[in-house]
């Protein structure tokens, strides 16, 4: 099928060269749909990364409240993962209205799914010693938790943390074409009126911005995560 | 006291006032972030509440689910389901060779930087993006789906291979080479038995990925369960909708099981034999 | 002061594993329990602390000041009182090794600042001149900067016992303090730990009869969860033997002469006599 609709591809091919590259200056308020993007993404994964620790605190055999509290906690990381996250966009639509704010919390939304498991896991592999000798000076449970649990996970929690970032920042595309706003909807909407040639450097926009973040975040990460800075 | 404080004494009075120093630092550069972002994002605190109250109240309209078009739904899972087992495959194959070309100890410079070139740029690109292009040249359907999905998955399994494989000892791929054996018999002798397991479970791993995208795609025009949860909703059929998003769970929930299940016996018997 | 008074407990199945544990630590006092594996040394300690329940018994806390707390019983805002009257000594450190050493040390004394304080590592220069003057009684107040992680073994004991100094307790407790150093650095330990005595009681739990002997001020010896011996440090060969049984040639290992003679070898046919030494 490939080999007989191949013209097709070639025929859009065509129509996409050259890039409209000269949408980066001339098209208004499309360095704030990157933001908005941007945007969309970092609040995302703060958001959904801070909650996703806290749930985790409750979701880990060693920190729970309760056993029950936990297996809950648990089964609430496995529905969110199984839920794609534009089904959860879908009903955020009808509370939040169209827009990247609905994105938003959709992407934090699908970041507890995920990364609320790994951060439960790596509670779990901390330690044991050092957070029962924290205990026995007389300290209390929250004590314990920062005192031995966060010194032990918080690498792991912000390591993971800036990969959740990478992962949402596709996903916010992709959430973007479905009517979450951003250089995704942009897109959308280019492809939709047939305007191939902005679409094209639309698409190399998104290559460069992915690519770029990504250094962006290994060398923040790369700072942050020594021995001593984080505790 | 501060004249008598002993030098640790004043190497964590020092390292205190760092600290406060990065918290602050921190704190602000956060805050400005935040707020920036959130002015972008059109973040509405006010209809933050409201707007969830409203979301829970809707959200009595999906129940029950409508346990009727469970029938219609077996199909569009099936479609869903199908892109998924189709496009992993394809996209395994094309891993492999791009793998192979990526390698830095098996290919030439000239086929290898294309390769990893390629592979960064399909990394790059979200799947909903070349979706999108595939549907404007070839038109909505499973084909294009099933194209992207493939494409997608050399993204991920290429880079891993071609890294699997640098990382292979050296001298294991020589006393192959040693006995005379050509590229492609140092290829099936050395390489692949070296690389296979932990590539079989990345495989595995990649068809629960490329399922849940499917259900995505599905959405944009490819068709499957993510369709007829977006006519459903669109239709402001919630109790449809909701069938079709238990159907969705149980089929990502399902798929979870299975590939958690065959990941662990492939890594742990090293192979599918 | 501790009272331990017919301490009891066993496990579902029936087994007994201590069987009316009574002793007493007053002040003064360091003193050593001794006893096979198994034998419950550790499990009375745990019972003291609270972490295994036991299932009767007593174990009392006095104060100096009156103040007396029921080990075996309190539980929530009590249990955390009491436990901070306690410092605790471990056999695997137990230290939070990416923090830093003097942070180590703090950790001793969380129980006795505000909440909110300790979230923030506030904690004021007073406080950290005496840290550094618990890491200065264990000769390690260079290492204050350092990363916890990087330091060897008998390096961390010594900031574990600052971290238990550093609390104030009324009562030591040590629990196999010495099991995972080498020779010299269980020596180096003991020698800490003896003086800590004079002011503070010390209970620690021991495996080298040969140490208790040359520091402690008293031996109590646990065989089968029972008290079997409790006087004097200096125990017979026929005693040792009665303890331990069969594990006897295991924890009869050489001890370290105080100031080694020059020139002198450490017998190797030592090492070959004891084909089972636990290194």
């Amino acid at each position: 099928m490939l080999v007989t609709e191949f013209h097709h591809l070639v025929r859009l091919a065509g129509e996409m060269l050259p890039p409209n590259v000269a949408l980066l200056w001339r098209k208004p308020g499309l360095f704030e749909t990157i933001g908005t993007t941007l945007a969309m993404t970092f609040l995302g994964t703060v958001t959904g990364c801070l909650l996703a620790f806290v749930l985790a605190l409750v979701a880990a055999r060693n920190t729970t409240l309760h056993p029950a509290l936990r297996s809950a906690t648990r089964l609430l990381f496995g529905l969110e993962r199984a839920t794609p996250n534009f089904v959860v966009l879908l009903v955020l639509f009808i509370s939040f209205g169209y827009g990247p704010f609905a994105a938003m919390i959709a992407l934090a939304i699908g970041s507890i799914g995920m990364f609320g498991k790994l951060f439960a896991d790596a509670i779990e592999e901390v330690e044991a010693g050092p957070c029962e000798a924290v205990e026995l000076v007389g300290a209390g449970r929250w004590q314990v938790i920062r005192y031995a649990v966060m010194p032990q996970v918080l690498p792991v929690v912000v390591g993971r943390s800036f990969y959740a970032f990478d992962v949402n920042l596709r996903a916010a595309i992709a959430l973007g074409v479905y009517g979450g706003g951003g250089v995704g909807f942009e897109l959308q909407l280019a492809m939709k009126v047939l305007r191939y040639a902005d679409a094209f450097a639309l698409i190399l926009l998104i290559i460069l911005l992915i690519t770029g973040m990504e250094r962006v975040s290994d060398a923040v990460r790369r700072r942050l995560l020594p021995q001593g800075v984080l505790k | 006291m501060s004249a008598a404080l002993s030098i640790p004494t004043a190497t964590a009075r020092a390292d205190r006032a760092r600290r406060a120093w990065r918290i602050v630092l921190a704190a602000t550069l956060m805050g400005a972030l935040v707020v920036g972002s959130a002015i972008l994002c059109r973040v509405d605190v006010v209809g933050f509440l409201p707007g969830l109250f409203q979301g829970l109240s809707v959200l009595r309209f999906f129940f029950p689910p409508d346990v009727g078009s469970l029938a219609e739904m077996v199909g569009p899972a099936l479609v869903t389901l199908l892109l998924a087992a189709v496009a992993t495959p394809f996209g395994v194959a094309l891993s492999i060779l791009f793998g192979l070309a990526g390698a830095a100890n098996l290919s030439p410079a000239w086929l290898r930087a294309p390769a990893r070139g390629v592979i960064a740029v399909e990394r790059a690109l979200p799947e909903i993006v070349v979706l999108l292009l595939l549907v404007a040249a070839l038109g909505v359907g499973p084909f294009p789906g099933v194209v992207t999905l493939a494409i997608g998955s050399v993204g991920m399994l290429g880079r891993l291979f071609a890294d699997a494989i640098e990382e292979i000892d050296a001298r294991v791929i020589e006393s192959v080479a040693c006995v005379g054996a050509s590229r492609w018999q140092v290829v099936r002798y050395a390489v692949l038995p070296e690389v296979m397991p932990s590539f079989l479970a990345n495989a595995i791993f990649r068809f629960e990925i490329n399922l849940r995208a499917s259900v995505l795609l599905g959405a944009v025009g490819a068709g499957g369960i993510g369709l007829e949860l977006q006519k459903a909703m669109a239709l402001l059929e919630y109790e449809r909708a909701m069938m079709a998003v238990l159907v969705t769970l149980a089929l990502v929930f399902g798929a979870e099981r299975i590939s958690d299940f065959l990941r662990r016996r492939v890594l742990e018997k090293g192979g599918l034999r | 002061m501790l009272h331990v008074d017919r301490l009891t407990k066993s496990l579902p199945d029936g087994r007994v594993l201590l069987n009316g544990i009574s002793f007493t630590v007053s002040r003064g006092e360091f003193v050593g329990i001794l006893g096979a594996s198994g034998a419950g040394k550790s499990l009375t300690l745990r019972c003291i602390l609270g972490l295994t329940k036991a299932d009767a018994g007593s174990a009392r806390l006095v104060e100096p000041d009156g103040r007396s707390f029921e080990l075996t019983s309190c539980t929530g805002r009590n249990q955390r009182e009491a436990r901070r009257r306690m410092g605790v000594i471990f056999q695997g450190f137990n230290l939070v090794k990416r923090l830093r050493v003097l942070d180590n040390v703090m950790i001793g004394r969380l129980a006795q600042i505000h909440p909110l304080r300790s979230w923030l590592y506030g904690f004021t220069d007073a406080e950290a001149e005496e840290a550094v003057q618990a890491l200065r009684q264990v000769k390690m107040e260079t290492y204050a900067d350092r990363v916890t992680g990087s330091l060897s073994g008998g390096e961390m004991q010594r900031v574990a016992i600052a971290r238990a100094i550093f609390q104030r307790p009324s009562l030591f407790l040590a629990d196999e303090p010495i099991a995972a150093l080498d020779p010299s650095n269980s020596l180096a330990i003991m020698k800490l730990l003896q003086p800590l005595s004079r002011t503070t009681p010390v209970l620690g739990v021991f495996h080298q009869p040969e140490m208790t002997a040359r520091f402690c001020t008293r031996v109590i010896a646990i065989k089968r969860g029972a008290v079997v011996y409790d006087g004097a440090p200096g125990l017979s060969h026929a005693e040792l033997e009665e303890i331990y049984g069969d594990e006897l040639m295991q924890v009869l290992r050489p001890t370290p002469p105080a100031a080694p003679p020059a020139g002198s070898e450490p017998g190797p046919a030592v090492g070959l006599l004891l084909p089972n030494h636990p290194s």
